[in-house]
């Protein structure tokens, strides 16, 4: 056939064309199917977008790995699989997801003021068969983002619409099951997507987690994403049993084997519902967007990390039970302040508010049966903010992103205790600048500076008494300011490579933390952390890509004692290589090899956890169009490694005294699940 | 500075941001389509070519996701999108048999290829084109109609996606 477009005629015609108001976040299309490039969009070095292809090409073996695709990051579990996960970047051990801002379709997924860990982050309602694309950030840069972002964010997009539905069964060693169904139809003028998961999952452990979840999603929309309106309810439903971390002495001594639990009574339940929409409008010159979110979450959770330490007699089992009702609404917009050939400049500005209605408590226990009460609050917690943001793409070789951010906090505590009951509020200014030279040579440098912060437990503000010793305690202030600034480099001067360097520091004014599993809040000494991130990808061929990711921090307390200055848990060095094969007739496949660094696990660093090294791979083959089988291996080379350890004393039943000890929850020993998957 | 002077300035300030508004030239969003006679094969040919960022972006408004259109899975994609929004009809109201022949992409351009078998060109009476219409609201589509060596030109846009070309 004869192509018979003018070349010139339609040159004419598009010289001038573009697209909308919110231009940058719209990706390129891709070519050959590579990784979308970033240069002449991003702000800095270490930002990306993920796309649902790379994302089902990862093997996966509990839905918050997904964060993974994340360079530097880490996700792992320390207790049973309905647990919120442990991550860590960025040289952070960021807990159940303290400095991690995490959101999935505009609803955010940190719980602040939460009964177990601030910041909580349970990803196991998270539902891969919609999910459309994970878009990441890396450091305190943004005026967009506020709460816990200062290490880094993630945000979850679900599909409006799928391309095709989907249907699958996985079966799988120590237990697994899953069944998920997703599809979407046309209705009523829009689209009416739909997904239900069930799943069952023992893991390794010698008194199986037996994972019991029931999961589902439904959304109506109209229109476009960017011209439309969505509204989407989801329920999920989980519950499981512990095996939480045990002590190395009792396995070293035949005591326990390495799956083994110390108090078999430790367990949970989840359940989360919500209903969210988003209204967006974009125009030439202008784009808009509102979504708004109505979250009800409940988690009953049952743990024993020190077993008779406290309570020789009854054990040392507690229960951190939260109910909460997360509302929120965020309104953002957009308008052209300036656009000519050669300069654009657009302003926009947002606002967002939340609230949270939360009743939890710390109570002691004895297989799940209260004994007493430690402590019990009801919290209110309403946050406000407002910024504003300035890109200008000065010319073809600078642009810049200039913002502010004002939060404002309201920390209402009415606790069991008339001296632990009290208001409190706080507010911090939050300036980023972004600059960003080139393209040039396929390449670009950033330069980035922000500040941040995370919001401590709404408890710790108006404490004055510890409520298990009865000791006077100091109150902590709402907010903690980190600061950032970061240069990084990006590259594609290698033709289907991908390369990202990024050198980064970030201060935090004080580590605060609230101890969940204590009941109490502890104010920490200031730290820094300086790191180096590398990141690249590499797709020789159509079916080829080879990812290469691997960052390494120092993460150091400030005007601590000599020798005292090490941060427990932080994270020296994480990798990862990955050998990616797809469309090769009808075979598919991935390797990956993940490196999880060493960790100080005391001030001191005389005690340390090892680093662990791990192989995850997958093969698919195709019978048809629309069938397809996968296997999945996890630990492929079945290692016997920690997925975290602590060090801190505890107390055995038997034993005369504490004992300090590392304590450890092993990762999965080696395991595969087949999958079949099916089309229509 | 006095207050005086500052709000001179705030006011030219102001002045100078709405003339850099007004002084923005309106862009229009286009796509080009070739109808075609090839007396080699009998076949009436068509072809569209849309700017890649076009296309990119109704592709990720409607799903969200990125596309790769060198990957049959998601050509079918566009090819189910141009197939609802792009027709050709006959006289008797008719719709002519379009077949999908096939894309290919560049960095700038995406080309569509579709052509009904055994057609001469003569038969085609009416063009709906409504590419693209719905997602950009200023999108024009020039249709170029080659009949027997003379071309006509016809624009389509979102007030006018159908019209009739004799």
């Amino acid at each position: 056939m004869k192509l018979r477009v003018l070349p010139c005629a339609l040159a004419a015609l598009f010289v001038h064309a573009h697209a909308f108001a919110d231009d940058p976040v719209i990706q390129r299309v891709l070519v050959e199917g590579a990784r979308a490039s970033q240069l002449g969009i991003a702000d800095s070095a270490n930002m990306g977008s993920v796309s649902q292809k790379e994302l089902e090409m990862r093997t996966i073996y509990r839905p918050g790995e997904l964060l993974e695709a994340t360079p530097g990051l880490i996700a792992s579990q320390h207790s049973g699989e309905g647990k919120a996960n442990q991550f860590y970047l960025r040289g952070f051990n960021l807990d159940h997801g303290t400095d991690l801002a995490t959101y999935v379709d505009g609803m955010p997924v940190n719980q602040r003021s939460h009964a177990h860990g601030q910041g909580w982050t349970d990803l196991n309602f998270l539902m891969p068969e919609l999910t459309a694309r994970l878009d990441y950030r890396k450091g305190p840069y943004s005026a967009r983002e506020g709460d816990f972002a200062s290490a880094g964010s993630a945000a979850v997009t679900y599909a409006n619409r799928l391309v095709r539905d989907v249907a699958t069964v996985s079966l799988g060693q120590n237990g697994y099951r899953r069944t998920a169904l997703a599809a979407s139809t046309e209705a009523a003028d829009g689209v009416v997507t739909y997904a239900v998961e069930a799943l069952h999952n023992d893991g390794p452990f010698t008194r199986g987690d037996d994972y019991r979840k029931l999961n589902g999603v439904l959304r109506y929309s109209r229109g476009y994403a960017n011209n439309g309106w969505s509204v989407t309810a989801m329920a999920y439903h989980g519950s499981w049993n512990s095996t939480d971390q045990i002590p190395e002495r009792a396995v070293a001594a035949g005591t326990i084997g390495r799956f083994d639990a110390l108090d078999d009574t430790d367990g949970g339940a989840a359940r989360r519902v919500s209903l969210s929409g988003v209204w967006r409008q974009t125009t030439a010159d202008t784009a808009s967007q509102v979504n708004a979110y109505l979250i009800r979450n409940q988690l009953d959770l049952w743990s024993n990390f020190t077993y008779f330490m406290d309570d020789p007699e009854h054990g040392d089992q507690f229960a951190q039970p939260d109910r909460r009702v997360t509302s929120g609404i965020n309104a953002i917009h957009t308008w052209h302040a300036h656009r000519s050939d050669s300069m654009t400049s657009d302003i926009t500005v947002g606002a967002q508010a939340q609230n949270d209605n939360i009743f939890n408590a710390l109570t002691h226990t004895q297989a799940r049966r209260t004994l007493d009460v430690t402590r019990q609050d009801h919290i209110v917690e309403t946050s406000g903010a407002l910024w504003i943001e300035n890109a200008t793409r000065w010319n073809a070789m600078f642009r810049s992103t200039l913002g502010l951010r004002a939060d404002r906090y309201r920390f209402d505590v009415r606790s069991d205790r008339p001296e632990n009951t009290g208001k409190a509020d706080d507010h911090l200014v939050s300036p980023s600048l972004n600059l960003a030279f080139g393209p040039w040579q396929q390449s670009e440098l950033y330069l980035n500076y922000g500040q941040g912060f995370h919001s401590n437990d709404a408890r710790g503000t108006t404490t004055t008494v510890d409520p298990k010793t009865l000791e006077a305690v100091g109150e902590t202030p709402g907010l903690v300011r980190s600061r950032g600034m970061e240069i990084g480099l990006r590259t594609e001067i290698i033709p289907k490579n991908q390369t990202a360097i990024s050198l980064y520091r970030l201060d935090f004014d004080s580590e605060l933390t609230y101890i969940g599993d204590a009941g109490n809040t502890e104010a920490g000494p200031p730290s820094r952390r300086t790191g180096i991130e590398f990141s690249n990808y590499y797709k020789p061929y159509k079916w080829l890509s080879i990812d290469f990711d691997a960052a390494f921090a120092r993460a150091r307390s400030q005007d601590v004692d000599a020798g005292q200055d090490r941060i427990p848990g932080a994270v020296e060095g994480v990798g990862q290589l990955a050998l990616t094969v797809s469309q090769l007739g009808n075979w598919e496949g991935a390797l990956r090899l993940r490196y999880f660094g060493p960790r100080p696990l005391v001030e001191d660093n005389s005690v340390r956890s090892h680093a662990s090294t791990t192989l995850n791979g997958r093969i698919g083959y195709r019978f048809a169009k629309d069938l397809r089988v996968e296997l999945e291996g996890f630990n492929l080379a079945d290692k016997r490694a920690s997925a975290i350890d602590y060090y801190y004393a505890s107390q055995l039943r038997g034993e005369a005294e504490p004992r300090d000890d590392i304590h450890f929850h092993p990762i999965e020993a080696r395991s595969f699940r087949v999958t079949l998957i099916k089309n229509f | 500075m006095n207050v005086r002077r500052l709000l001179v300035n705030a006011a030219c300030a102001a002045a100078l941001a709405c003339a850099c508004v007004a002084a923005q030239a309106h862009r229009f969003h286009a796509g080009i389509t070739d109808i075609s006679f090839n007396e080699h094969t009998g076949s009436t040919e068509v072809v569209h070519t849309y700017m890649a960022h076009d296309v990119e972006a109704l592709l990720a408004n409607l799903y969200q996701r990125q596309f790769d259109l060198s990957d049959p899975e998601d050509q079918a994609v566009l090819r189910k999108y141009v197939e609802k929004q792009f027709w050709l009809a006959a006289k008797d109201g008719q719709r002519l048999p379009l077949k999908w022949v096939g894309l290919t992409v560049d960095v700038d351009s995406v080309i569509v290829y579709q052509e009904a078998p055994a057609t001469p060109v003569q038969k085609v009476e009416t063009i709906h084109d409504a590419v693209l219409v719905d997602f950009l609201p200023d999108q024009v589509n020039t249709v170029n109609l080659t009949v027997g060596g003379s071309l006509r030109t016809f624009g389509l846009n979102a007030r006018t996606p159908e019209l009739s070309v004799h």
